[in-house]
């Protein structure tokens, strides 16, 4: 394929000029011009974890002695539990990540010095609410969820307010005022 | 805020008059042709010596937001007698990751911003 490139010297006088003024954005984009992104999703799957481990602990102990039936039961209402933790755990990671690999700008990052932490810290968490049961984690993750929705509505100029999830699982989400 | 304003447009009417403009491309439907990141010296003067020929890599306005540029490569202009006006059709090199003409049509050449000139 036909390229070409600058000379060194050129280039370099060139790039430069670029810190002193940015050059301008040529979009080599495959979304839609006004991308839609909404951190409500990754707020769900958040919730969801939550609950997950609710259910694990109010599941209990696999009664000693239960019978085939019983034991059946338990171990299937674990399996499910533990299954859909796993899946909402890795969709609240990619629920982030894209909004923060696509949606975000570097001014955004600028403004909000906390944003790249934040994102490490729900991947991390993500995979933590995977690999174990762990009501802390799993409340740690929907407040840094919570956080990145605020940051993200206020990029977008959007005052945003805590309400209640009004599901079973209790807590809150973080939704446009 | 007003002298803000009044900056950036002073910039705008500046980078208009120049013969050259310099980009930085965003997103992936121009790989493996340009990656995002890269630098682009863009000659605005172009297509005043020639009409656009297919194969040349040009920055334009998007039809669907004309403030917002796209960079694409042009895949049929007319040629002939009507090399001088009409449309163009654009498309991005990484077709499974691009919008362009097989989602906006053809462009108006009057759209066309520049030629990519060179890559620095």
């Amino acid at each position: 394929m036909f390229r070409t490139t600058l000379p060194s010297l050129a280039a370099g006088a060139l790039r430069a000029l670029d810190r002193l003024a940015p050059p301008q954005t040529a979009h080599a984009h495959c979304d839609i011009p006004c991308g839609i992104y909404d951190p409500h999703y990754a707020q769900i799957a958040a919730l969801t974890v939550v609950r997950m481990d609710q259910l694990i602990e109010a599941l209990g102990e696999l009664p000693s002695g239960a019978g085939k039936a019983d034991a059946d039961k338990w171990h299937n209402s674990m399996t499910r539990y533990v299954l859909v933790k796993e899946e909402h755990g890795e969709l609240c990671k990619r629920e982030v990540r894209v909004i923060w690999g696509d949606y975000f700008k570097p001014e955004h990052a600028e403004k909000y010095p906390e944003l790249h932490t934040l994102v490490w810290n729900i991947l991390k968490l993500g995979g933590k609410n995977r690999q174990e049961v762990n009501a802390q984690a799993a409340q740690d993750l929907l407040a840094q969820v919570q956080r990145f929705a605020e940051i993200f509505w206020e990029t977008k100029g959007v005052a945003t307010k805590r309400q209640p999830s009004n599901q079973a699982v209790g807590g809150e989400l973080v939704a446009p005022a | 805020m007003a002298l803000l304003r009044w900056l950036a447009t002073a910039r705008r009417r500046l980078q208009a008059a120049l013969p050259v403009a310099r980009y930085a491309v965003e997103g992936a439907s121009m790989e493996p042709s340009y990656r995002a990141g890269e630098r682009l010296l863009v000659d605005r003067r172009a297509y005043r010596r020639r009409p656009p020929a297919v194969g040349d890599v040009v920055v334009l306005r998007d039809p669907a937001q004309p403030r917002r540029h796209l960079v694409k490569r042009i895949a049929q202009a007319p040629e002939g007698v009507d090399a001088g006006s009409s449309r163009v059709w654009v498309l991005g090199d990484n077709a499974a990751a691009s919008r362009d003409s097989r989602a906006f049509g053809a462009v108006p050449r009057t759209a066309i911003i520049g030629r990519v000139w060179f890559r620095y």
